[in-house]
């Protein structure tokens, strides 16, 4: 493919000259203005002190001035510094809310940005109405407190001098939380007039020069998070799940942590560089009291430091800290905004994760067929490799649910559009796929081509729907399909008429059964600086985009998810993939890490990184599998297929310039695995979507850190080679060539049961496991009952009326319990009940299934003739020959079976045979 | 720009031609419920299940199973060998007969799927799904591609075997051509050898006798010499017109300037005249000798001319000087000799490298040498010259998509190396696979992946 192809190269040299990870292609801290005057601070620096506290629309308000005479105030610089106003709110469950901003009423010279369409409307209505103010003198000297309640067993609290706010158990003495501005970092440039006409406000990096017309306006202060061993979040970073200290004694000179959404070539995998997505919300933990959270809800780039131990050690006698609490404190910085702030009270980690995703939303339940597997690579060429890829994948028996097609399926890089020659019958290429049950998915990138024969341009250049460069003009970039201009995502119009272009007449070609990826959302501008937009462009309503740079690819994500609810009138859940990311993203889709490298180290860090997401409520995750750029070697694929099959998120994805990879490639043995490994999802994917259901509904991820399940088990705390999915399964990855061995910790005081053999380990040991090439370390927790289906398909599809497996492993009081959560895989109708959710419990010898869902108010139903074919008792003896089903009264046979169909080998295990309950019914089962 | 590419070229020249029967298997004479998705093969296996009461051994002999744990829709074996009409084991295969067309093995994850994978329906069986019998449908417009497809292979037999026919005798005529070739290349070289020494002697006497030999260039124009001398020269002479490629015919002349210096050597007395002489006659009694098989002109010539001139040269060593018409003479035979004598070299080395190459087992290739395929893709021109390279080209940029290296998979496929550079990447290259057909063309060309 000679010339096309040379155009791409030509981009990728372009490319390559412009992002390859080069730390001098990106601002560090010290080349970031705010953030090197942020860092310099000294504690106790700031000199706000709260007055004029009250009780206001059920809020506890406060002004924060300058306290007077204050000599050392050397920042106002003779000034006389506006009040700010500082307002509290409690809500249900937990959440305080802390809000600092300019005067209104003072007129400032424009209002600062607050992130619209983040925090979900049901949270609003949460809000607790404050009554009353309780003032208390502390006896420690530290001043007066005005404290207010905020839930049970905990209390709100302004400090007035210094100003401070903390979260405290309830009680004078009870013991602080979570606190701001206790280091006294708190710094609020407030908007004003050039000092004198030649002040020079400009920021220049390398060839690009940002005007910065308002001037200085960043926010920092302190916040720090008691009783905590570790604290986690503020995604996205390739790095630990522990943060690891940035500053402080002892601790290597680091960059704080960055949240700036960029498009980064090559990222490294190991640093606190931001990549494509951020949240800025931090966890903490501690084996003492539990976790806590805090979140801030602000669009503009921030830098995080966390500082190691003893960092403020020189300044302990200004700052009046606790001294009998562990404490781990953290800087925050930013470039604009306002202060609006959460408070997280946990205690456990799954309540803080419950208590952040009210206010941001809980995460989307997807539709069955994208918790399967699903197969890209830029490109699939033509409608014939299309064809050609589905059926190797029948020729092998090996399922896949989605095809993908990158952005060469486009004529030209117009989306919406496809080529041509290459994909001359879109439609019946889907109709194909869809037939055997499968989906494909296009993509969809907010650069729109600066063409006039474009339709998709030529109404947003009319319509004025483009992101304007400072001088007011359409911002005109590059990026794939060259010169390029970008929609403003943030005008709900906009995001409006975007939707529309996804229904099946705007977006000729498609059908029900296609998807959509968002990709170079952060927005990626070639030319830009940083690869991304100019901070001095401007969004409706006059907003910079400095102040909203990071929730500009989470428009771009709800605009288009809201485009497939729209084409679907209401009744067909979206599935939208994005790179960027912000707090919400959860509630429109998945996404993933990006681009990643065909390196053990990637695959390492893709835990890590999985971890964090879910810990920030994006659930729906995944690295690409075998590594974004390069060539894996083929242990590397097949390792990262055995991993990748327990990512929330499972999509092996591949670079133009790599070698073919699809499963089939690479021998024999090497299909058998990678067939094994795909099946292993498959298998569990009753499991998986039971899960699914419950980070739904309590924000709890799919894929989550063991100290998650285990809080109290220190030796948990720092793990992100292993990880639990749900609540009753350990996966760990092997990271490394040619592992002949792997030492796997198996937290807590039950037993862990091989998913492969059925052997069972000890709780709280670390385990030198012998390591093959057939599968990862994976374990059952004991204590519980995963539910899966044995039998496999061309896709989950395919699946529905399949039988079920429960698999019972039993702790030592020979006890076990276990979920179902099925729906129709597909429609809103399980918001109205239309739902099976059952509870499985072992005990005294018997199974019972017992009806979860509410049996009232289901305005619709779900019915599934679906039963159970199999169920394996792991871990009871003496054993029984058979077991009596009620109702009924009939006796079926228990007999020794594989624990894996596939296998045949490794032990027998207890096997009850066809027992043939219906899944939606009340039953018992008693051994005998 | 991957360079793998798969060209398949539609050959004639079939190497196997497999002609599976229609109707293999008349319908089984044990239709049972329980035997659903038993292959012919294995009636036999299952009948023993039936006729025992007790349990048998799974096929790969790990368990057992008895049987009323036939086709009960739970897996017992680990292979499948108790479910084969059902979905319950993930190992197992479905037979389905499928009359009137070519029974299929299925997966067994294909049973009660709601997608009609058999054409007699038999695999969706639970009621959800009606799968209509397009058997007969099917298999009739597979016999008729099938009878097509063999009348194909029959045409195609015969053009092959053509072609191996006329392949055998070109090869032959070449390898006769080429040894005949050799043996006129030897005496040629004789010729030459001979005639370098005659120049030297005879400008050795010019020397010696003060003669300037007619067209001895000037010493500081030696660098220049070229036609505008030889020319004219060449215009007397009247075989002139036998030699039929001019090009050819510069290269002795040039080399015979090349020689001239070499008198130096003669003058520092390197050479003794009593060596040549012995050399001489040496030669002599083999040119003779040859006449019976050559019709050649530089042959008769030579008797008739050149011996009087040899002879007067070396009879007379040291006593007459040289004719100066004599000398341009033998100039002039040497021009021509080697000229005939590169060309036969260059057609020597050209037969060796052909007859060199591997035409397949029966040569059945060899009609494909020197020739190339092309194939368009859109806007690109694939070309592929078997046993030498192959391109791709747009308007006129080419790109190398590899050297031609050998063939493959039993002559099934041939692989193109070492093109060019994918930036970033390896080499490209190309293989080409060969299917039967009637005419010599690609078919199909086909990228995998950019850069592989």
């Amino acid at each position: 493919m000679g010339k096309p192809l040379c155009t791409i190269l030509f981009l990728l040299l372009f490319i390559n000259c412009c992002f390859s990870w080069k730390k001098d292609e990106f601002r560090d801290c010290n080349q970031t203005p705010f953030c090197k005057r942020a860092r310099s601070r000294k504690p106790g620096a700031c000199s706000l002190i709260a007055t004029d506290v009250s009780v206001s629309d059920g809020d506890l308000v406060a002004k924060l001035v300058p306290k007077e005479n204050n000599q050392e105030n050397s920042e106002n610089q003779g000034k006389p510094i506006k009040p700010l106003i500082l307002r509290i709110s409690a809500y249900q469950d937990g959440v305080m809310r802390v809000k600092i901003d300019e005067d209104q009423s003072l007129g400032p010279r424009k209002k600062r940005f607050e992130v619209p369409d983040v925090i979900v409307a049901e949270f609003l209505e949460k809000k607790l109405w404050l009554q009353r103010l309780k003032e208390e003198k502390n006896e420690d000297g530290s001043g007066i407190l005005s404290v207010v309640y905020l839930s049970d067993g905990f209390e709100g609290v302004i400090r007035h001098d210094p100003f401070e706010v903390f979260v405290r158990e309830s009680g004078k003495k009870g013991k602080k939380v979570l606190s701001l501005n206790s280091n006294g970092l708190f710094d609020f440039e407030q908007l004003r007039d050039k000092k004198e006409e030649n002040e020079d406000w400009e920021e220049r990096f390398r060839s690009h020069t940002d005007s910065r017309p308002y001037g200085p306006q960043s926010i920092s202060f302190d916040v720090s998070f008691y009783d905590a061993d570790f604290v986690y979040g503020i995604p996205e970073h390739a790095t630990s799940l522990a943060l690891k200290p940035t500053k402080g004694p002892g601790v290597e000179d680091s960059e704080p942590y960055r949240l700036f959404n960029l498009d980064v070539f090559e990222y490294i995998d190991d640093s606190p560089f931001g990549l494509y997505g951020t949240v800025p919300f931090m966890i903490s933990h501690g084996k003492s009291r539990g976790s806590s959270g805090f979140f801030w809800l602000n669009a503009a780039e921030m830098q995080i430091d966390v500082l190691g131990p003893g960092w403020n050690d020189e300044f302990s006698s200004v700052l009046m800290l606790p001294s009998d609490q562990k404490r781990i404190d953290t800087l925050w910085m930013s470039e604009a905004g306002v202060v609006d702030a959460f408070f997280f009270v946990g205690p456990g980690p799954k309540d803080v994760v419950r208590q952040y995703t009210s206010v941001t939303g809980a995460p989307a339940l997807p539709q069955l067929f994208a918790v399967a597997y699903h197969q890209c690579r830029w490109n699939y060429r033509d409608e014939e490799d299309v064809y050609s890829v589905d059926a190797k994948f029948d020729e092998h028996d090996i399922p896949y649910d989605v095809l993908w097609l990158d952005i060469e399926h486009t004529d030209g890089k117009r989306y919406f559009t496809w080529d041509k020659l290459l994909f001359p019958n879109p439609e019946e290429m889907q109709k194909k796929l869809a037939a055997k049950g499968r989906h494909m998915v296009t993509i969809v990138d907010p650069h729109i081509k600066r063409d006039d024969s474009y339709f998709i341009h030529k109404e947003a250049s009319q319509k004025g729907y483009y992101v304007k460069d400072a001088t007011g003009k359409d911002f005109d970039g590059w990026c794939w399909p060259g010169s390029s201009s970008y929609l403003d995502m943030v005008n709900p119009e906009i995001r409006s008429w975007w939707a529309d272009k996804f229904s099946y007449e705007n977006y000729v070609g498609s059908t029900p059964s296609l998807y959509i990826w968002n990709d170079m959302n952060e927005p990626s501008v070639f030319n830009g600086p940083e690869v991304t937009m100019p901070r001095d462009a401007l969004h409706y309503g006059n907003v910079e985009h400095r102040e909203l740079h990071n929730a500009y690819g989470y428009y771009f994500h709800m605009a288009t998810a809201d485009g497939l609810v729209k084409r679907g009138d209401g009744k067909d859940r979206p599935f939208v993939l994005s790179r960027a990311f912000f707090p919400g993203s959860q509630r429109y889709g998945a996404v993933w890490t990006g681009d990643n490298t065909a390196e053990w180290e990637h695959l390492r860090v893709s835990v890590p990184m999985i971890l964090t997401l879910g810990l920030t409520g994006i659930s729906f995750s995944g690295a690409d599998v075998g590594g974004f750029f390069g060539n894996p070697d083929t242990e590397l694929l097949v390792r990262w297929y055995q991993l990748g099959a327990y990512y929330p998120f499972f999509r092996a994805h591949a670079h133009h310039d790599t070698k073919r990879r699809e499963p089939w490639l690479f021998g024999e043995r090497n299909t058998e695995l990678i067939k094994e490994a795909i099946h292993v999802r498959y298998m569990l994917l009753p499991y998986f979507y039971t899960l699914f259901r419950e980070a739904n509904a309590s924000g709890v991820p799919v894929a989550r850190p063991l100290w998650m399940e285990f809080p109290t088990d220190e030796k948990t705390f720092s793990n992100d080679e292993a990880f639990m999915v749900g609540n009753s399964l350990l996966v760990q990855g092997i990271y490394t060539q040619r592992a002949k061995h792997a030492s796997v910790y198996l937290p807590g005081d039950q037993s862990w049961y091989d998913m492969k053999t059925g052997t069972a380990y000890k709780g709280g040991a670390t385990h030198k496991l012998d390591v093959s090439d057939d599968t990862i370390p994976a374990f059952q927790r004991a204590g519980t009952i995963i539910p899966r289906k044995d039998r496999f398909r061309r896709s989950s599809t395919q699946m529905e009326n399949d039988p079920y497996t429960l698999v019972i492993a039993l702790n030592s009081s020979k006890a076990a319990e276990g979920e179902l959560y099925v729906d129709d895989g597909k429609s809103f109708e399980f918001q109205k009940g239309a739902y099976i959710h059952r509870r499985f419990t072992f005990s005294n010898g018997r199974l019972t299934s017992s009806n979860l869902a509410p049996l009232t108010a289901a305005h619709s139903k779900f019915a599934s003739d679906c039963t159970v074919e199999r169920i394996i008792l792991l871990g009871l003896s003496p054993e029984p020959k058979t077991a009596s089903v009620e109702p009924g009264n009939e006796t079926v046979d228990i007999e020794l079976g594989p624990l894996v169909l596939r296998e045949g080998k490794g032990r027998s295990v207890l096997t009850i045979r066809k027992p043939n309950v219906r899944i939606a019914e009340d039953w018992t089962i008693k051994v005998l | 720009m991957s360079n793998i590419r798969l060209l398949k070229v539609l050959f004639f020249g079939c190497i196997i031609v497999l002609i599976d029967g229609i109707n293999r298997s008349a319908a089984s004479p044990f239709i049972k419920d329980s035997f659903l998705g038993i292959s012919p093969e294995d009636e036999d296996y299952y009948k023993g299940l039936l006729s025992s009461s007790s349990a048998i051994k799974c096929k790969d002999g790990t368990k057992k199973f008895n049987k009323s744990q036939l086709n009960d829709d739970f897996c017992d074996c680990p292979d499948g060998s108790d479910e084969p009409g059902t979905s319950a084991c993930p190992n197992g295969k479905f037979y389905c007969k499928n009359a009137g067309h070519i029974p299929v093995l299925l997966y067994s994850s294909r049973v009660n799927d709601g997608i009609c994978d058999c054409c007699d329906g038999s695999d969706e069986y639970d009621g959800k799904t009606k799968c209509p019998n397009t058997c007969w449908e099917a298999g009739k417009a597979a016999r008729e591609k099938l009878r097509k497809k063999i009348a194909t292979y029959q045409e195609g037999v015969i053009i092959r075997r053509q072609e191996i026919e006329r392949a055998k005798v070109s090869i032959t005529k070449e390898e006769g051509e080429l040894s005949k070739l050799k043996d006129e290349e030897k005496i040629l070289k004789g010729l030459v050898e001979k005639l370098i020494k005659m120049i030297s002697v005879i400008l050795f006497h010019m020397t010696q006798f003060g003669i300037t030999p007619v067209d001895e260039p000037p010493q500081d124009s030696v660098e220049h010499h070229d036609k505008s001398i030889n020319e004219p020269e060449l215009k007397d002479h009247s075989v002139k017109d036998e030699i039929p490629d001019k090009g050819n015919a510069e290269q002795p002349g040039k080399d015979l300037h090349c020689l001239i210096p070499s008198k130096a050597g003669l003058d520092t007395g390197e050479i003794s005249d009593s060596n040549l002489l012995r050399n001489l006659s040496v030669f002599d009694p083999k040119w003779t000798d040859c006449n019976g098989t050559s019709s050649s002109w530089w042959r008769i010539r030579y008797r008739k001319q050149l011996k009087s001139i040899f002879e007067a040269i070396f009879v007379n060593v040291f006593q007459a000087p040289v004719n100066i018409s004599d000398a341009a003479y033998v100039r002039k035979e040497y021009d021509e000799s080697s000229a005939k004598l590169s060309k036969i070299q260059s057609r020597i080395s050209k037969l060796t490298k052909k007859l060199k190459q591997d035409f397949g087992p029966e040569k059945e290739f060899y009609s494909f040498y020197g020739q190339c395929f092309e194939g368009k893709e859109n806007k690109y021109v694939y070309k592929v010259c078997p046993y030498e390279k192959a391109t791709q080209e747009e308007g006129y940029s080419t790109t190398r998509l590899g050297s031609w290296e050998k063939f493959e998979d039993s002559y099934r496929t041939m692989q193109f190396l070492n093109g060019d550079k994918c930036w970033n990447g390896p080499d490209r290259s190309l293989k080409v696979k060969l299917r039967c057909g009637l005419k010599n063309e690609v078919t199909d060309v086909d990228e995998p992946s950019r850069c592989e």
